[in-house]
């Protein structure tokens, strides 16, 4: 007798078992890909904002939109304002004309419609590039109250603001998610438990055979357990490859708009540990299910 | 090989097994005979392991029956084959598989399977019906089926349950000729039986069961006419 001999009738057994039960095993499946799918969508999301948030924080600027008909001189006494602050790295001078071209190379669509405007709606502005430890300074605030209250300023837009509204925003999403994922996890779970306990029922009559001549515990409810373990791997496989599938046609899309929206906006997929972890998910819904189903209640 | 001492069970308060104690030694061939509802089954099933007594002690095969954990219990069935009146073969598998199927999950190879199943079925008459299905057979040939599954782990006690309850007369003659072969081949043989025929052309052991109380003799002939059938028999004729 050998090990290998008992686990390849364990394995064989238990792929028998879910192809006698095919339509509850293919239901199981789709069930588990799909809700596996949905946890992938929030990861999805959560990772790009994520990296939306760290692309922008290392980019962080400050723009000041000038009144019109700004004279140099005030401009460059605002520029000086901000020297001394000794926060600001680079200023850079955008006219209105180089932020119509700008809006015109964004957002290609709209770019007609920029263009054909008989006066230019865009402001003159000055970027300020700030240093990503200088949004942590004591002296940021100060700086930005100079720069407001300049009788040259319009308005004063600074991303810091913007990018703490967009990190509680992931922060939302991603608790969103987690508990979506748990929910979802745990229900993944009773699918896979009834549709084992369904096939034990089919095989009910092996089960009690198996008993009465003395075949091993582990080998009687190792073939469900492994089932359970089956359908959770091949349900967040097959999740994978809809998320991987369904990222591929977002960006082939947006490849093909005028924006490129995912280009821009850095769109990345789930990392290899994020999507392990998905994988790692399916596995232990499968598992869960597998040892609810194979309870001594329910093989007894 | 099988030991019960003062052995009684009950269901719900109605006792099956009342003070049972016999012995049945390695190699033997032995016959549990009584009406329907005597405990025959209730006493293979104590056998297998299958129940627990609630009183008394039992020892299978050196094994203590009674006490022994539930984890042990596979141990003590590895060592025996076990046939049922219903046969309990798999609708959807063939001879082949019926009879091998226990071998592939206690780890034995496939050609080892295929070479000890063949073995069975020959002795069995079965050999030419690997790739038949239950349904395809007759009744007498699935409980050949049945007893080669029972055989083919190589047991050192077999334990029939109404094997040829569900045969004409022909087909239960052959079904214990087989039990005779296999007993002269050195597996101890229980048969729980309630056909008299049966028992009396044997003229082998006999252990009878009246009322939950066991009385014992060789075959029909040596108990008393009426005890078979008389309501309650006296303490006198239990014999250890």
């Amino acid at each position: 007798m050998s090990a290998a001999a008992a686990l390849a009738a364990l394995v064989e057994e238990a792929w028998a078992g879910l192809v006698r039960a095919r339509r509850m095993t293919t239901a199981s499946v789709l069930t588990i890909a799909i809700s596996i799918f949905l946890v992938g969508v929030f990861l999805l999301v959560v990772e790009n904002l994520r990296g939306l948030v760290e692309t922008v924080r290392g980019e962080t600027s400050v723009t000041v939109f000038l009144k019109p008909g700004t004279s140099a001189d005030a401009r460059e006494d605002l520029e000086r304002v901000a020297r001394d602050s000794r926060l600001v790295g680079s200023v850079r001078h955008v006219t209105p004309e180089e932020a119509r071209t700008r809006f015109a190379t964004w957002w290609r669509s709209l770019s007609t419609a920029a263009g054909a405007m008989a006066t230019n709606p865009f402001p003159e502005s000055l970027e300020f590039d700030l240093p990503p430890d200088a949004v942590r300074s004591a002296a940021l605030p100060g700086l930005l109250k100079n720069l407001t209250a300049h009788r040259a300023v319009e308005e004063v837009q600074f991303d810091v603001e913007w990018i703490r509204r967009l990190r509680g925003a992931v922060g939302i999403v991603q608790t969103g998610g987690s508990a979506l994922a748990v929910i979802l996890v745990l229900g993944v779970a009773f699918t896979i438990a009834n549709v084992v306990r369904l096939t034990i029922l089919l095989h009910r009559d092996e089960i009690e055979i198996l008993r009465l001549v003395g075949a091993p515990e582990l080998l009687i409810r190792g073939p469900f357990l492994l089932g359970g373990l089956v359908q959770g791997l091949v349900g967040s496989l097959l999740a994978l490859a809809l998320l991987g599938g369904a990222y591929r046609a977002l960006v082939w899309w947006s490849s093909r708009s005028q924006e490129n929206l995912a280009s821009l906006l850095g769109l990345r997929f789930l990392p290899a540990g994020t999507a392990a972890l998905l994988l790692a998910g399916g596995l232990l819904a499968g598992l869960l299910g597998g040892l609810i189903a194979v309870r001594r209640r329910n093989l007894a | 090989m099988i030991e019960f001492y003062r052995v009684a069970k009950e269901y719900q308060g109605r006792r099956v097994l009342k003070d049972v104690t016999f012995q049945v030694k390695k190699g033997e061939f032995v016959f549990l005979t009584g009406p329907s509802g005597a405990g025959k089954t209730t006493l293979l099933r104590l056998v297998f392991r299958a129940e627990r007594p609630n009183d008394g002690q039992i020892i299978v095969n050196g094994l203590n029956v009674s006490a022994m954990p539930v984890s042990r219990v596979p141990v003590l069935r590895r060592s025996m084959g076990i046939v049922f009146q219903d046969y309990k073969l798999l609708p959807t598998r063939s001879v082949l598989e019926n009879v091998t199927y226990v071998l592939k999950f206690l780890g034995v190879s496939p050609a080892e399977r295929r070479r000890r199943a063949y073995q069975v079925l020959r002795l069995v008459e079965l050999h030419h019906r690997l790739s038949a299905f239950p349904e395809e057979l007759s009744g007498g040939e699935q409980q050949r089926v049945a007893l080669a599954r029972a055989l083919v782990n190589d047991p050192t006690l077999l334990v029939a349950d109404e094997p040829t309850g569900n045969l004409d007369h022909r087909l239960a003659g052959e079904v214990m000729k087989l039990l005779a072969e296999i007993n002269v081949r050195g597996t101890t043989v229980v048969v729980a039986t309630h056909d008299q025929d049966v028992v009396k052309q044997s003229g082998r052991r006999c252990l009878t069961l009246d009322r939950g109380r066991i009385l014992e003799g060789l075959a029909e002939a040596a108990l008393p006419p009426q005890a078979a059938t008389k309501q309650g028999a006296p303490d006198a004729e239990q014999r250890p």
